[in-house]
């Protein structure tokens, strides 16, 4: 094991750092969340809440349609809010939608905007602290996921996955849950290529079989 | 029965009746995210004691009127189950005790947790007791703390719990039922396990102010021992993804 686990109040860095999910005293710097110490050095947290910060891409569905503009849950304490001033699209309960966060306020409150309607299919609820594992470097992660599930993923700074209704889902979601479970381990990529591959390689065989005692 | 008073001697030739030495534990057993809907949980087996711990939030405050715009509202539930132990503890709604519990539990988390970060929002700390053998409000918070962790709440520190008091004229650490009952003083403490800052001290019966100072010595200690075990159990469960193969 060569990638330490980190607990809350273990000192990550000498000296006041400013990073996420840390907190300093003056002398040091110390883990405010369980994370773990990477290659070189640095605190990735291993759980974390979602805190929305402006620019972020996120996933969310509409909760309340008003005369104002949309509520829409974004797995937060409060939901984001779209105003039907800034956008042309007419949306309706219970619709899939990916945005960008244009305000938060102190309190919390988000404000959304760039808003596109995403297709019929699924939203599942992923770890945000494990977002960018199932993104990988330069998307190769997402890439191959889309490749394989033969449809199209979205995935939001808040946790929220969207995966369009052609996905092949037991797959999909087979291999999230992997992805989830070993999110702080290397070499993931090429692990989830090779267990994509043989499943795709495994499938016609089983049915096969299957015939054979029809 | 061996003394006039019709009292059994609770130390014999510096043996306690379950055989500890005066500062050894009773087992302490620590499983994390075994509630896998709560956004943090754990189970503790401590001695005979059984205790299930959830964790849930930030989330929307309820009732509204209860939330802050500086900093999130920490609520803790301890609950004794009906049969958790010998004693009566009749239905599982609130109680004298269960109310105290949750006061002084919660308490402890309100120092811990760096709640400024989610105004408006409410952290949640359900903690149920399925079996009580003495020392509940410690093995919860232990509990507690772990399940904390486990969802991610920006905490400062970990904390860990223990017990010290007086039984049979000795200072003993983690009391039993036995011990708590019939010894002569029980001194539960809370201390976190960075900077040592004693987050829960209550106590029954009557001390010295040299053996207080001396129990808080003893309590850290104790602590130590417990945070270890905290710590291992955390640790377990992260790296279980190392070694646990997908099943297909």
């Amino acid at each position: 094991m060569d990638k330490k686990i980190v607990l809350p109040g273990e000192k990550v860095a000498e000296g006041r750092i400013n990073a996420p999910n840390t907190y300093s005293d003056g002398t040091a710097t110390y883990a405010a969340v369980i994370g773990m110490m990477d290659e070189e050095g640095r605190y990735v947290p291993l759980e974390n809440r979602y805190k929305p910060t402006v620019g972020d891409v996120v996933v969310g569905m509409v909760t309340d349609v008003r005369h104002a503009g949309y509520e829409v849950d974004l797995n937060l304490p409060d939901g984001g809010f779209i105003p039907t001033r800034d956008v042309r699209l007419t949306l309706q309960l219970g619709d899939f939608v990916i945005c960008k966060i244009k305000s938060v306020n102190e309190v919390g409150d988000v404000d959304l905007g760039e808003v596109r309607r995403l297709p019929k299919g699924k939203i599942i609820d992923f770890p945000s602290a494990k977002v960018p594992r199932l993104i990988g470097r330069k998307s190769s992660m997402l890439n191959l996921l889309k490749d394989y599930s033969g449809g199209d993923i979205m995935v939001g700074n808040n946790g929220y996955v969207w995966m369009s209704e052609k996905c092949d889902m037991p797959l999909l979601l087979k291999i999230i849950k992997l992805i989830e479970r070993k999110a702080h381990k290397s070499g993931l990529t090429d692990e989830v290529a090779n267990m994509l591959k043989l499943e795709k390689g495994e499938r016609p065989q089983t049915t096969e079989q299957g015939e054979e005692y029809v | 029965m061996s003394d006039s008073k019709g009292t059994v001697p609770l130390i014999v030739d510096g043996k306690r009746l379950d055989g500890r030495g005066i500062e050894d534990l009773r087992n302490l057993r620590i499983e994390v995210g075994i509630i896998p809907e709560a956004d943090g949980s754990s189970y503790v087996e401590w001695g005979g004691n059984k205790i299930l711990c959830g964790v849930y939030g930030p989330r929307e405050c309820i009732p509204r009127h209860d939330a802050s715009p500086y900093h999130a509202i920490v609520k803790c539930r301890y609950m004794m189950s009906p049969f958790a132990s010998l004693e009566e503890h009749g239905r599982s709604g609130p109680s004298r005790r269960s109310t105290e519990l949750s006061k002084v539990i919660r308490e402890v988390f309100e120092n811990v947790v760096i709640a400024e970060k989610f105004p408006n929002t409410q952290i949640e700390i359900f903690i149920d007791v399925l079996q009580a053998e003495g020392g509940t409000r410690t093995a919860s918070i232990t509990a507690a703390t772990v399940a904390l962790a486990n969802a991610g709440i920006p905490m400062k520190d970990m904390v860990g719990s223990v017990a010290v008091g007086k039984a049979g004229d000795v200072l003993v650490v983690d009391l039993n039922k036995a011990e708590d009952n019939f010894g002569q003083s029980d001194m539960p403490m809370a201390i976190s396990s960075r900077d040592k800052k004693l987050l829960l001290l209550q106590m029954d019966g009557l001390l010295t102010k040299e053996e207080i100072i001396q129990m808080v010595e003893m309590a850290e200690r104790g602590c130590d021992k417990v945070n270890v075990i905290q710590t291992d159990a955390l640790k377990r469960f992260y790296e279980k993804g190392e070694e646990e193969s997908i099943k297909w």
